[in-house]
């Protein structure tokens, strides 16, 4: 199986250390961003296979990002927003906006592999 | 002789007799002694808008009448040492609420009056050439930074911001007195803090000049306060002096303040300047010279005891000290080592404390209000040996220090004012690998206890976990919690002085992720409430009050997470 690769959109450092450490030690190409301008400039070089992304991110919501790849870029690749309890509201139009799935913070970064996995059998391996 | 009868009678003086009406009139009786107090040491009447020009009488006096002087104030410092003890223990009594309100306002008299007599009394010893000067070496970084943060705690409520400005090319060690350049900056950034209902105070220390032997510093505090009128600016430095009578009323004072911080400066071959306009604010320019050390730049580094360094690790210090401003120092301190303390200036609650608590080490100053710290030390060696409970005396009186060698069995330890940070942790780590572990299984009770113990506060458990054990990560992670909580700390403050809750709200929002990772409940909380209140119009001083209750908080954490990190490193 080709190395997939997976678009880290996270701007709390902390966070991003850990899943990237975890993401690449499941085998995963991790490419890490840590603000909405710069994850606008990833997706327009190269689509990745899969985009994880925080929905509360500086110059860009994950609402926006959504919106911008399901509806600019028309491409269909799975996205998993990780969410806090105070943005239920904002999780509900995210999903009606075509995101896939989410992971709530507090966050286990085992939750969110599996569930990475688990878009990424049911996108790419069905 | 007078002086004896007062005592005597207050020795002998019954409150469980006292009236609220008799009560009232001790009340008046204490405030004419106070007035005719002043008029005989001054020569003045108390109402100092009409003074004459020119009656400095402490600064004209010859040395043989400051001499006495200070005397008169010491020797008057001692029975009033006794009224305001009492008072505190008239306090105690059950008394209705208009005996309260009484014994309360004769309370405040009496310690303006205490403090007006110490001041007289230093500034006294000053004048006459009495006061000797230290040359010790100590870290002015330090010691500044020290300064700020005591400043910060004396703001209270108001909208004042508090800048420092350190030039980076001040040799760290100086040589000179700490403990008087501590006093003259708190007494010129308390009195900007006084001044200043809302705005900005500064501190600013540059290096003037320097050579081979000595560093020029200059102190620039400035604030943007009521400022002060030409006419008064004058004689600001004069003895005796408050700018006009309303000030004293409202910021209170005895006016040597100034005088004092003027006579220390002049004593070292420094100067003070003051520049000021009328609701722009004002600038006092301080120049001190310093002696260079030939000790290296690497031994005041941050191995030093006053960073945090968790020493006093779980030790539960009893600190015995009157003076506010000490208290939170010594509590600061104790709190960056690692140890609880507990604060009392009384005796009988010092005994309840001992009794009641796992108490490791007992700081006592020897000069309170109510009580010789002789006299609580014997209190104190009636249940607790030498062995088993070190007292470590803090004073500053040198005649006390040379009697300690006959009071070994009462005293463990002298620390002789002023003395560094270093010279106090050193010791009280000394005393304490010294003493024999107590018999008694009993956990320290955390009733009495404001602290919540540190292992409770963060739990490194969960993240460490997902880390999969791996350390070197787990470090990495708690470097960025800890930029995570700089950059929340930094942005806070930024938009609040914007009033922008929104920016607020989100760095909040942000910062509860990483808080919950650490499973960091007390900051989380205060985090939570912060974000709640910047959802709605927001409301700046609970989000201020908020905001403080998170910077005050965040060293346990810290210290919490470090001690922590290290028990899982050494696994």
């Amino acid at each position: 199986m080709a190395e997939r690769v997976l678009l880290l959109a996270e701007d709390d450092q902390m966070l991003a250390s850990l899943l990237q450490y975890r993401l690449e030690r499941e085998g995963y190409k991790v490419i890490m961003t840590y603000d909405g301008r710069a994850v606008k400039e990833s997706l327009q070089s190269a689509l990745p296979d899969l985009i994880v992304c925080d929905i509360m991110m500086p110059y860009l919501s994950g609402i926006e990002l959504v919106d911008f790849v399901r509806n600019e870029l028309n491409s269909d690749i799975p996205i998993i927003l990780i969410s806090s309890a105070s943005n239920d509201e904002n999780i509900i139009s995210a999903f009606e906006m075509g995101a896939n799935d989410f992971v709530a913070k507090p966050m286990s970064p085992s939750e969110l592999l599996v569930r990475i996995s688990r878009e990424i059998k049911r996108h790419y391996c069905s | 002789m007078h002086l004896e009868k007062l005592e005597n009678g207050l020795d002998s003086f019954s409150f469980t007799e006292l009236k609220s009406n008799e009560a009232s009139k001790l009340k008046k009786s204490f405030e004419s002694f106070k007035n005719g107090l002043e008029e005989k040491v001054f020569g003045l009447p108390s109402d100092p808008i009409a003074l004459p020009e020119n009656t400095d009488a402490i600064a004209t006096a010859t040395p043989r009448e400051r001499a006495l002087v200070a005397e008169v104030s010491h020797e008057i410092r001692t029975p009033l040492n006794g009224i305001i003890g009492f008072l505190d223990l008239l306090k105690e009594t059950s008394l209705t609420q208009e005996q309260m309100k009484l014994t309360t306002a004769m309370d405040a008299a009496s310690k303006n009056l205490l403090e007006l007599i110490n001041e007289i009394l230093e500034f006294s010893k000053l004048a006459s050439g009495q006061e000797k000067f230290e040359c010790v070496p100590f870290n002015i970084f330090n010691l500044v930074n020290e300064i700020a943060f005591l400043s910060k705690t004396l703001i209270n409520e108001k909208e004042v911001q508090f800048h420092l400005n350190f030039d980076n090319n001040i040799p760290s060690i100086l040589l000179g007195d700490p403990s008087k350049l501590s006093q003259v900056l708190l007494n010129l950034t308390g009195n900007a803090v006084k001044f200043v209902e809302k705005g900005e105070i500064r501190l600013a220390v540059n290096l003037k000049e320097i050579n081979n032997k000595r560093a020029f510093l200059e102190f620039v505090i400035s604030d943007t306060g009521i400022g002060i009128a030409s006419e008064e600016l004058k004689s600001i430095f004069d003895t005796y002096r408050q700018t006009a009578t309303a000030n004293a009323i409202n910021y209170g004072g005895s006016g040597l303040g100034l005088s004092i911080v003027k006579e220390i400066i002049d004593k070292q071959n420094g100067c003070i300047a003051v520049s000021s306009a009328l609701g722009t604010g004002t600038t006092f320019n301080v120049i001190l010279p310093f002696k260079r050390t030939q000790i290296s730049k690497t031994e005041s580094g941050k191995d030093t005891p006053t960073t945090a360094n968790p020493i006093l690790k779980d030790k539960n210090i009893l600190v015995v000290e009157d003076d506010p401003i000490t208290q939170r120092l010594m509590e600061t301190r104790l709190r960056q080592w690692g140890g609880h303390s507990y604060i009392t200036d009384n005796a009988f609650e010092a005994i309840r404390l001992l009794e009641k608590e796992r108490i490791d080490l007992v700081l006592l100053d020897m000069r309170l209000p109510a009580w010789d710290g002789m006299e609580i030390a014997e209190k104190i060696r009636k249940t607790f040996p030498p062995e088993v409970l070190p007292i470590i005396a803090l004073s500053a009186d040198v005649q006390r220090y040379e009697n300690w060698a006959n009071q070994k069995t009462l005293i463990n330890d002298f620390i002789l004012k002023p003395y560094t940070s270093e010279e106090l942790a050193k010791k009280m780590q000394e005393n304490i690998k010294k003493t024999i572990p107590r018999q008694d299984k009993q956990p320290a009770t955390i009733s009495a206890q404001k602290d919540i113990p540190s292992d409770t506060l963060v739990n490194l458990g969960p993240i460490f976990k997902e880390c999969l054990g791996q350390k070197a990560l787990l470090e990495e992670l708690l470097r960025l919690f800890e930029q995570n909580i700089l950059e929340f700390v930094g942005k806070t403050k930024m938009h609040l002085q914007s009033r922008n809750f929104q920016g607020i709200g989100f760095a909040a929002h942000k910062i509860k992720a990483s808080l919950k990772m650490l499973r960091v409940h007390s900051l989380l909380q205060i985090t939570e409430e912060i974000a709640a209140e910047c959802k709605g119009n927001g409301n700046y001083d609970r989000i201020n009050t908020l905001f403080e209750a998170f910077l005050t908080a965040y060293p346990k954490v810290e210290i919490a997470i470090t001690r922590e990190a290290s028990r899982i490193k050494n696994q």
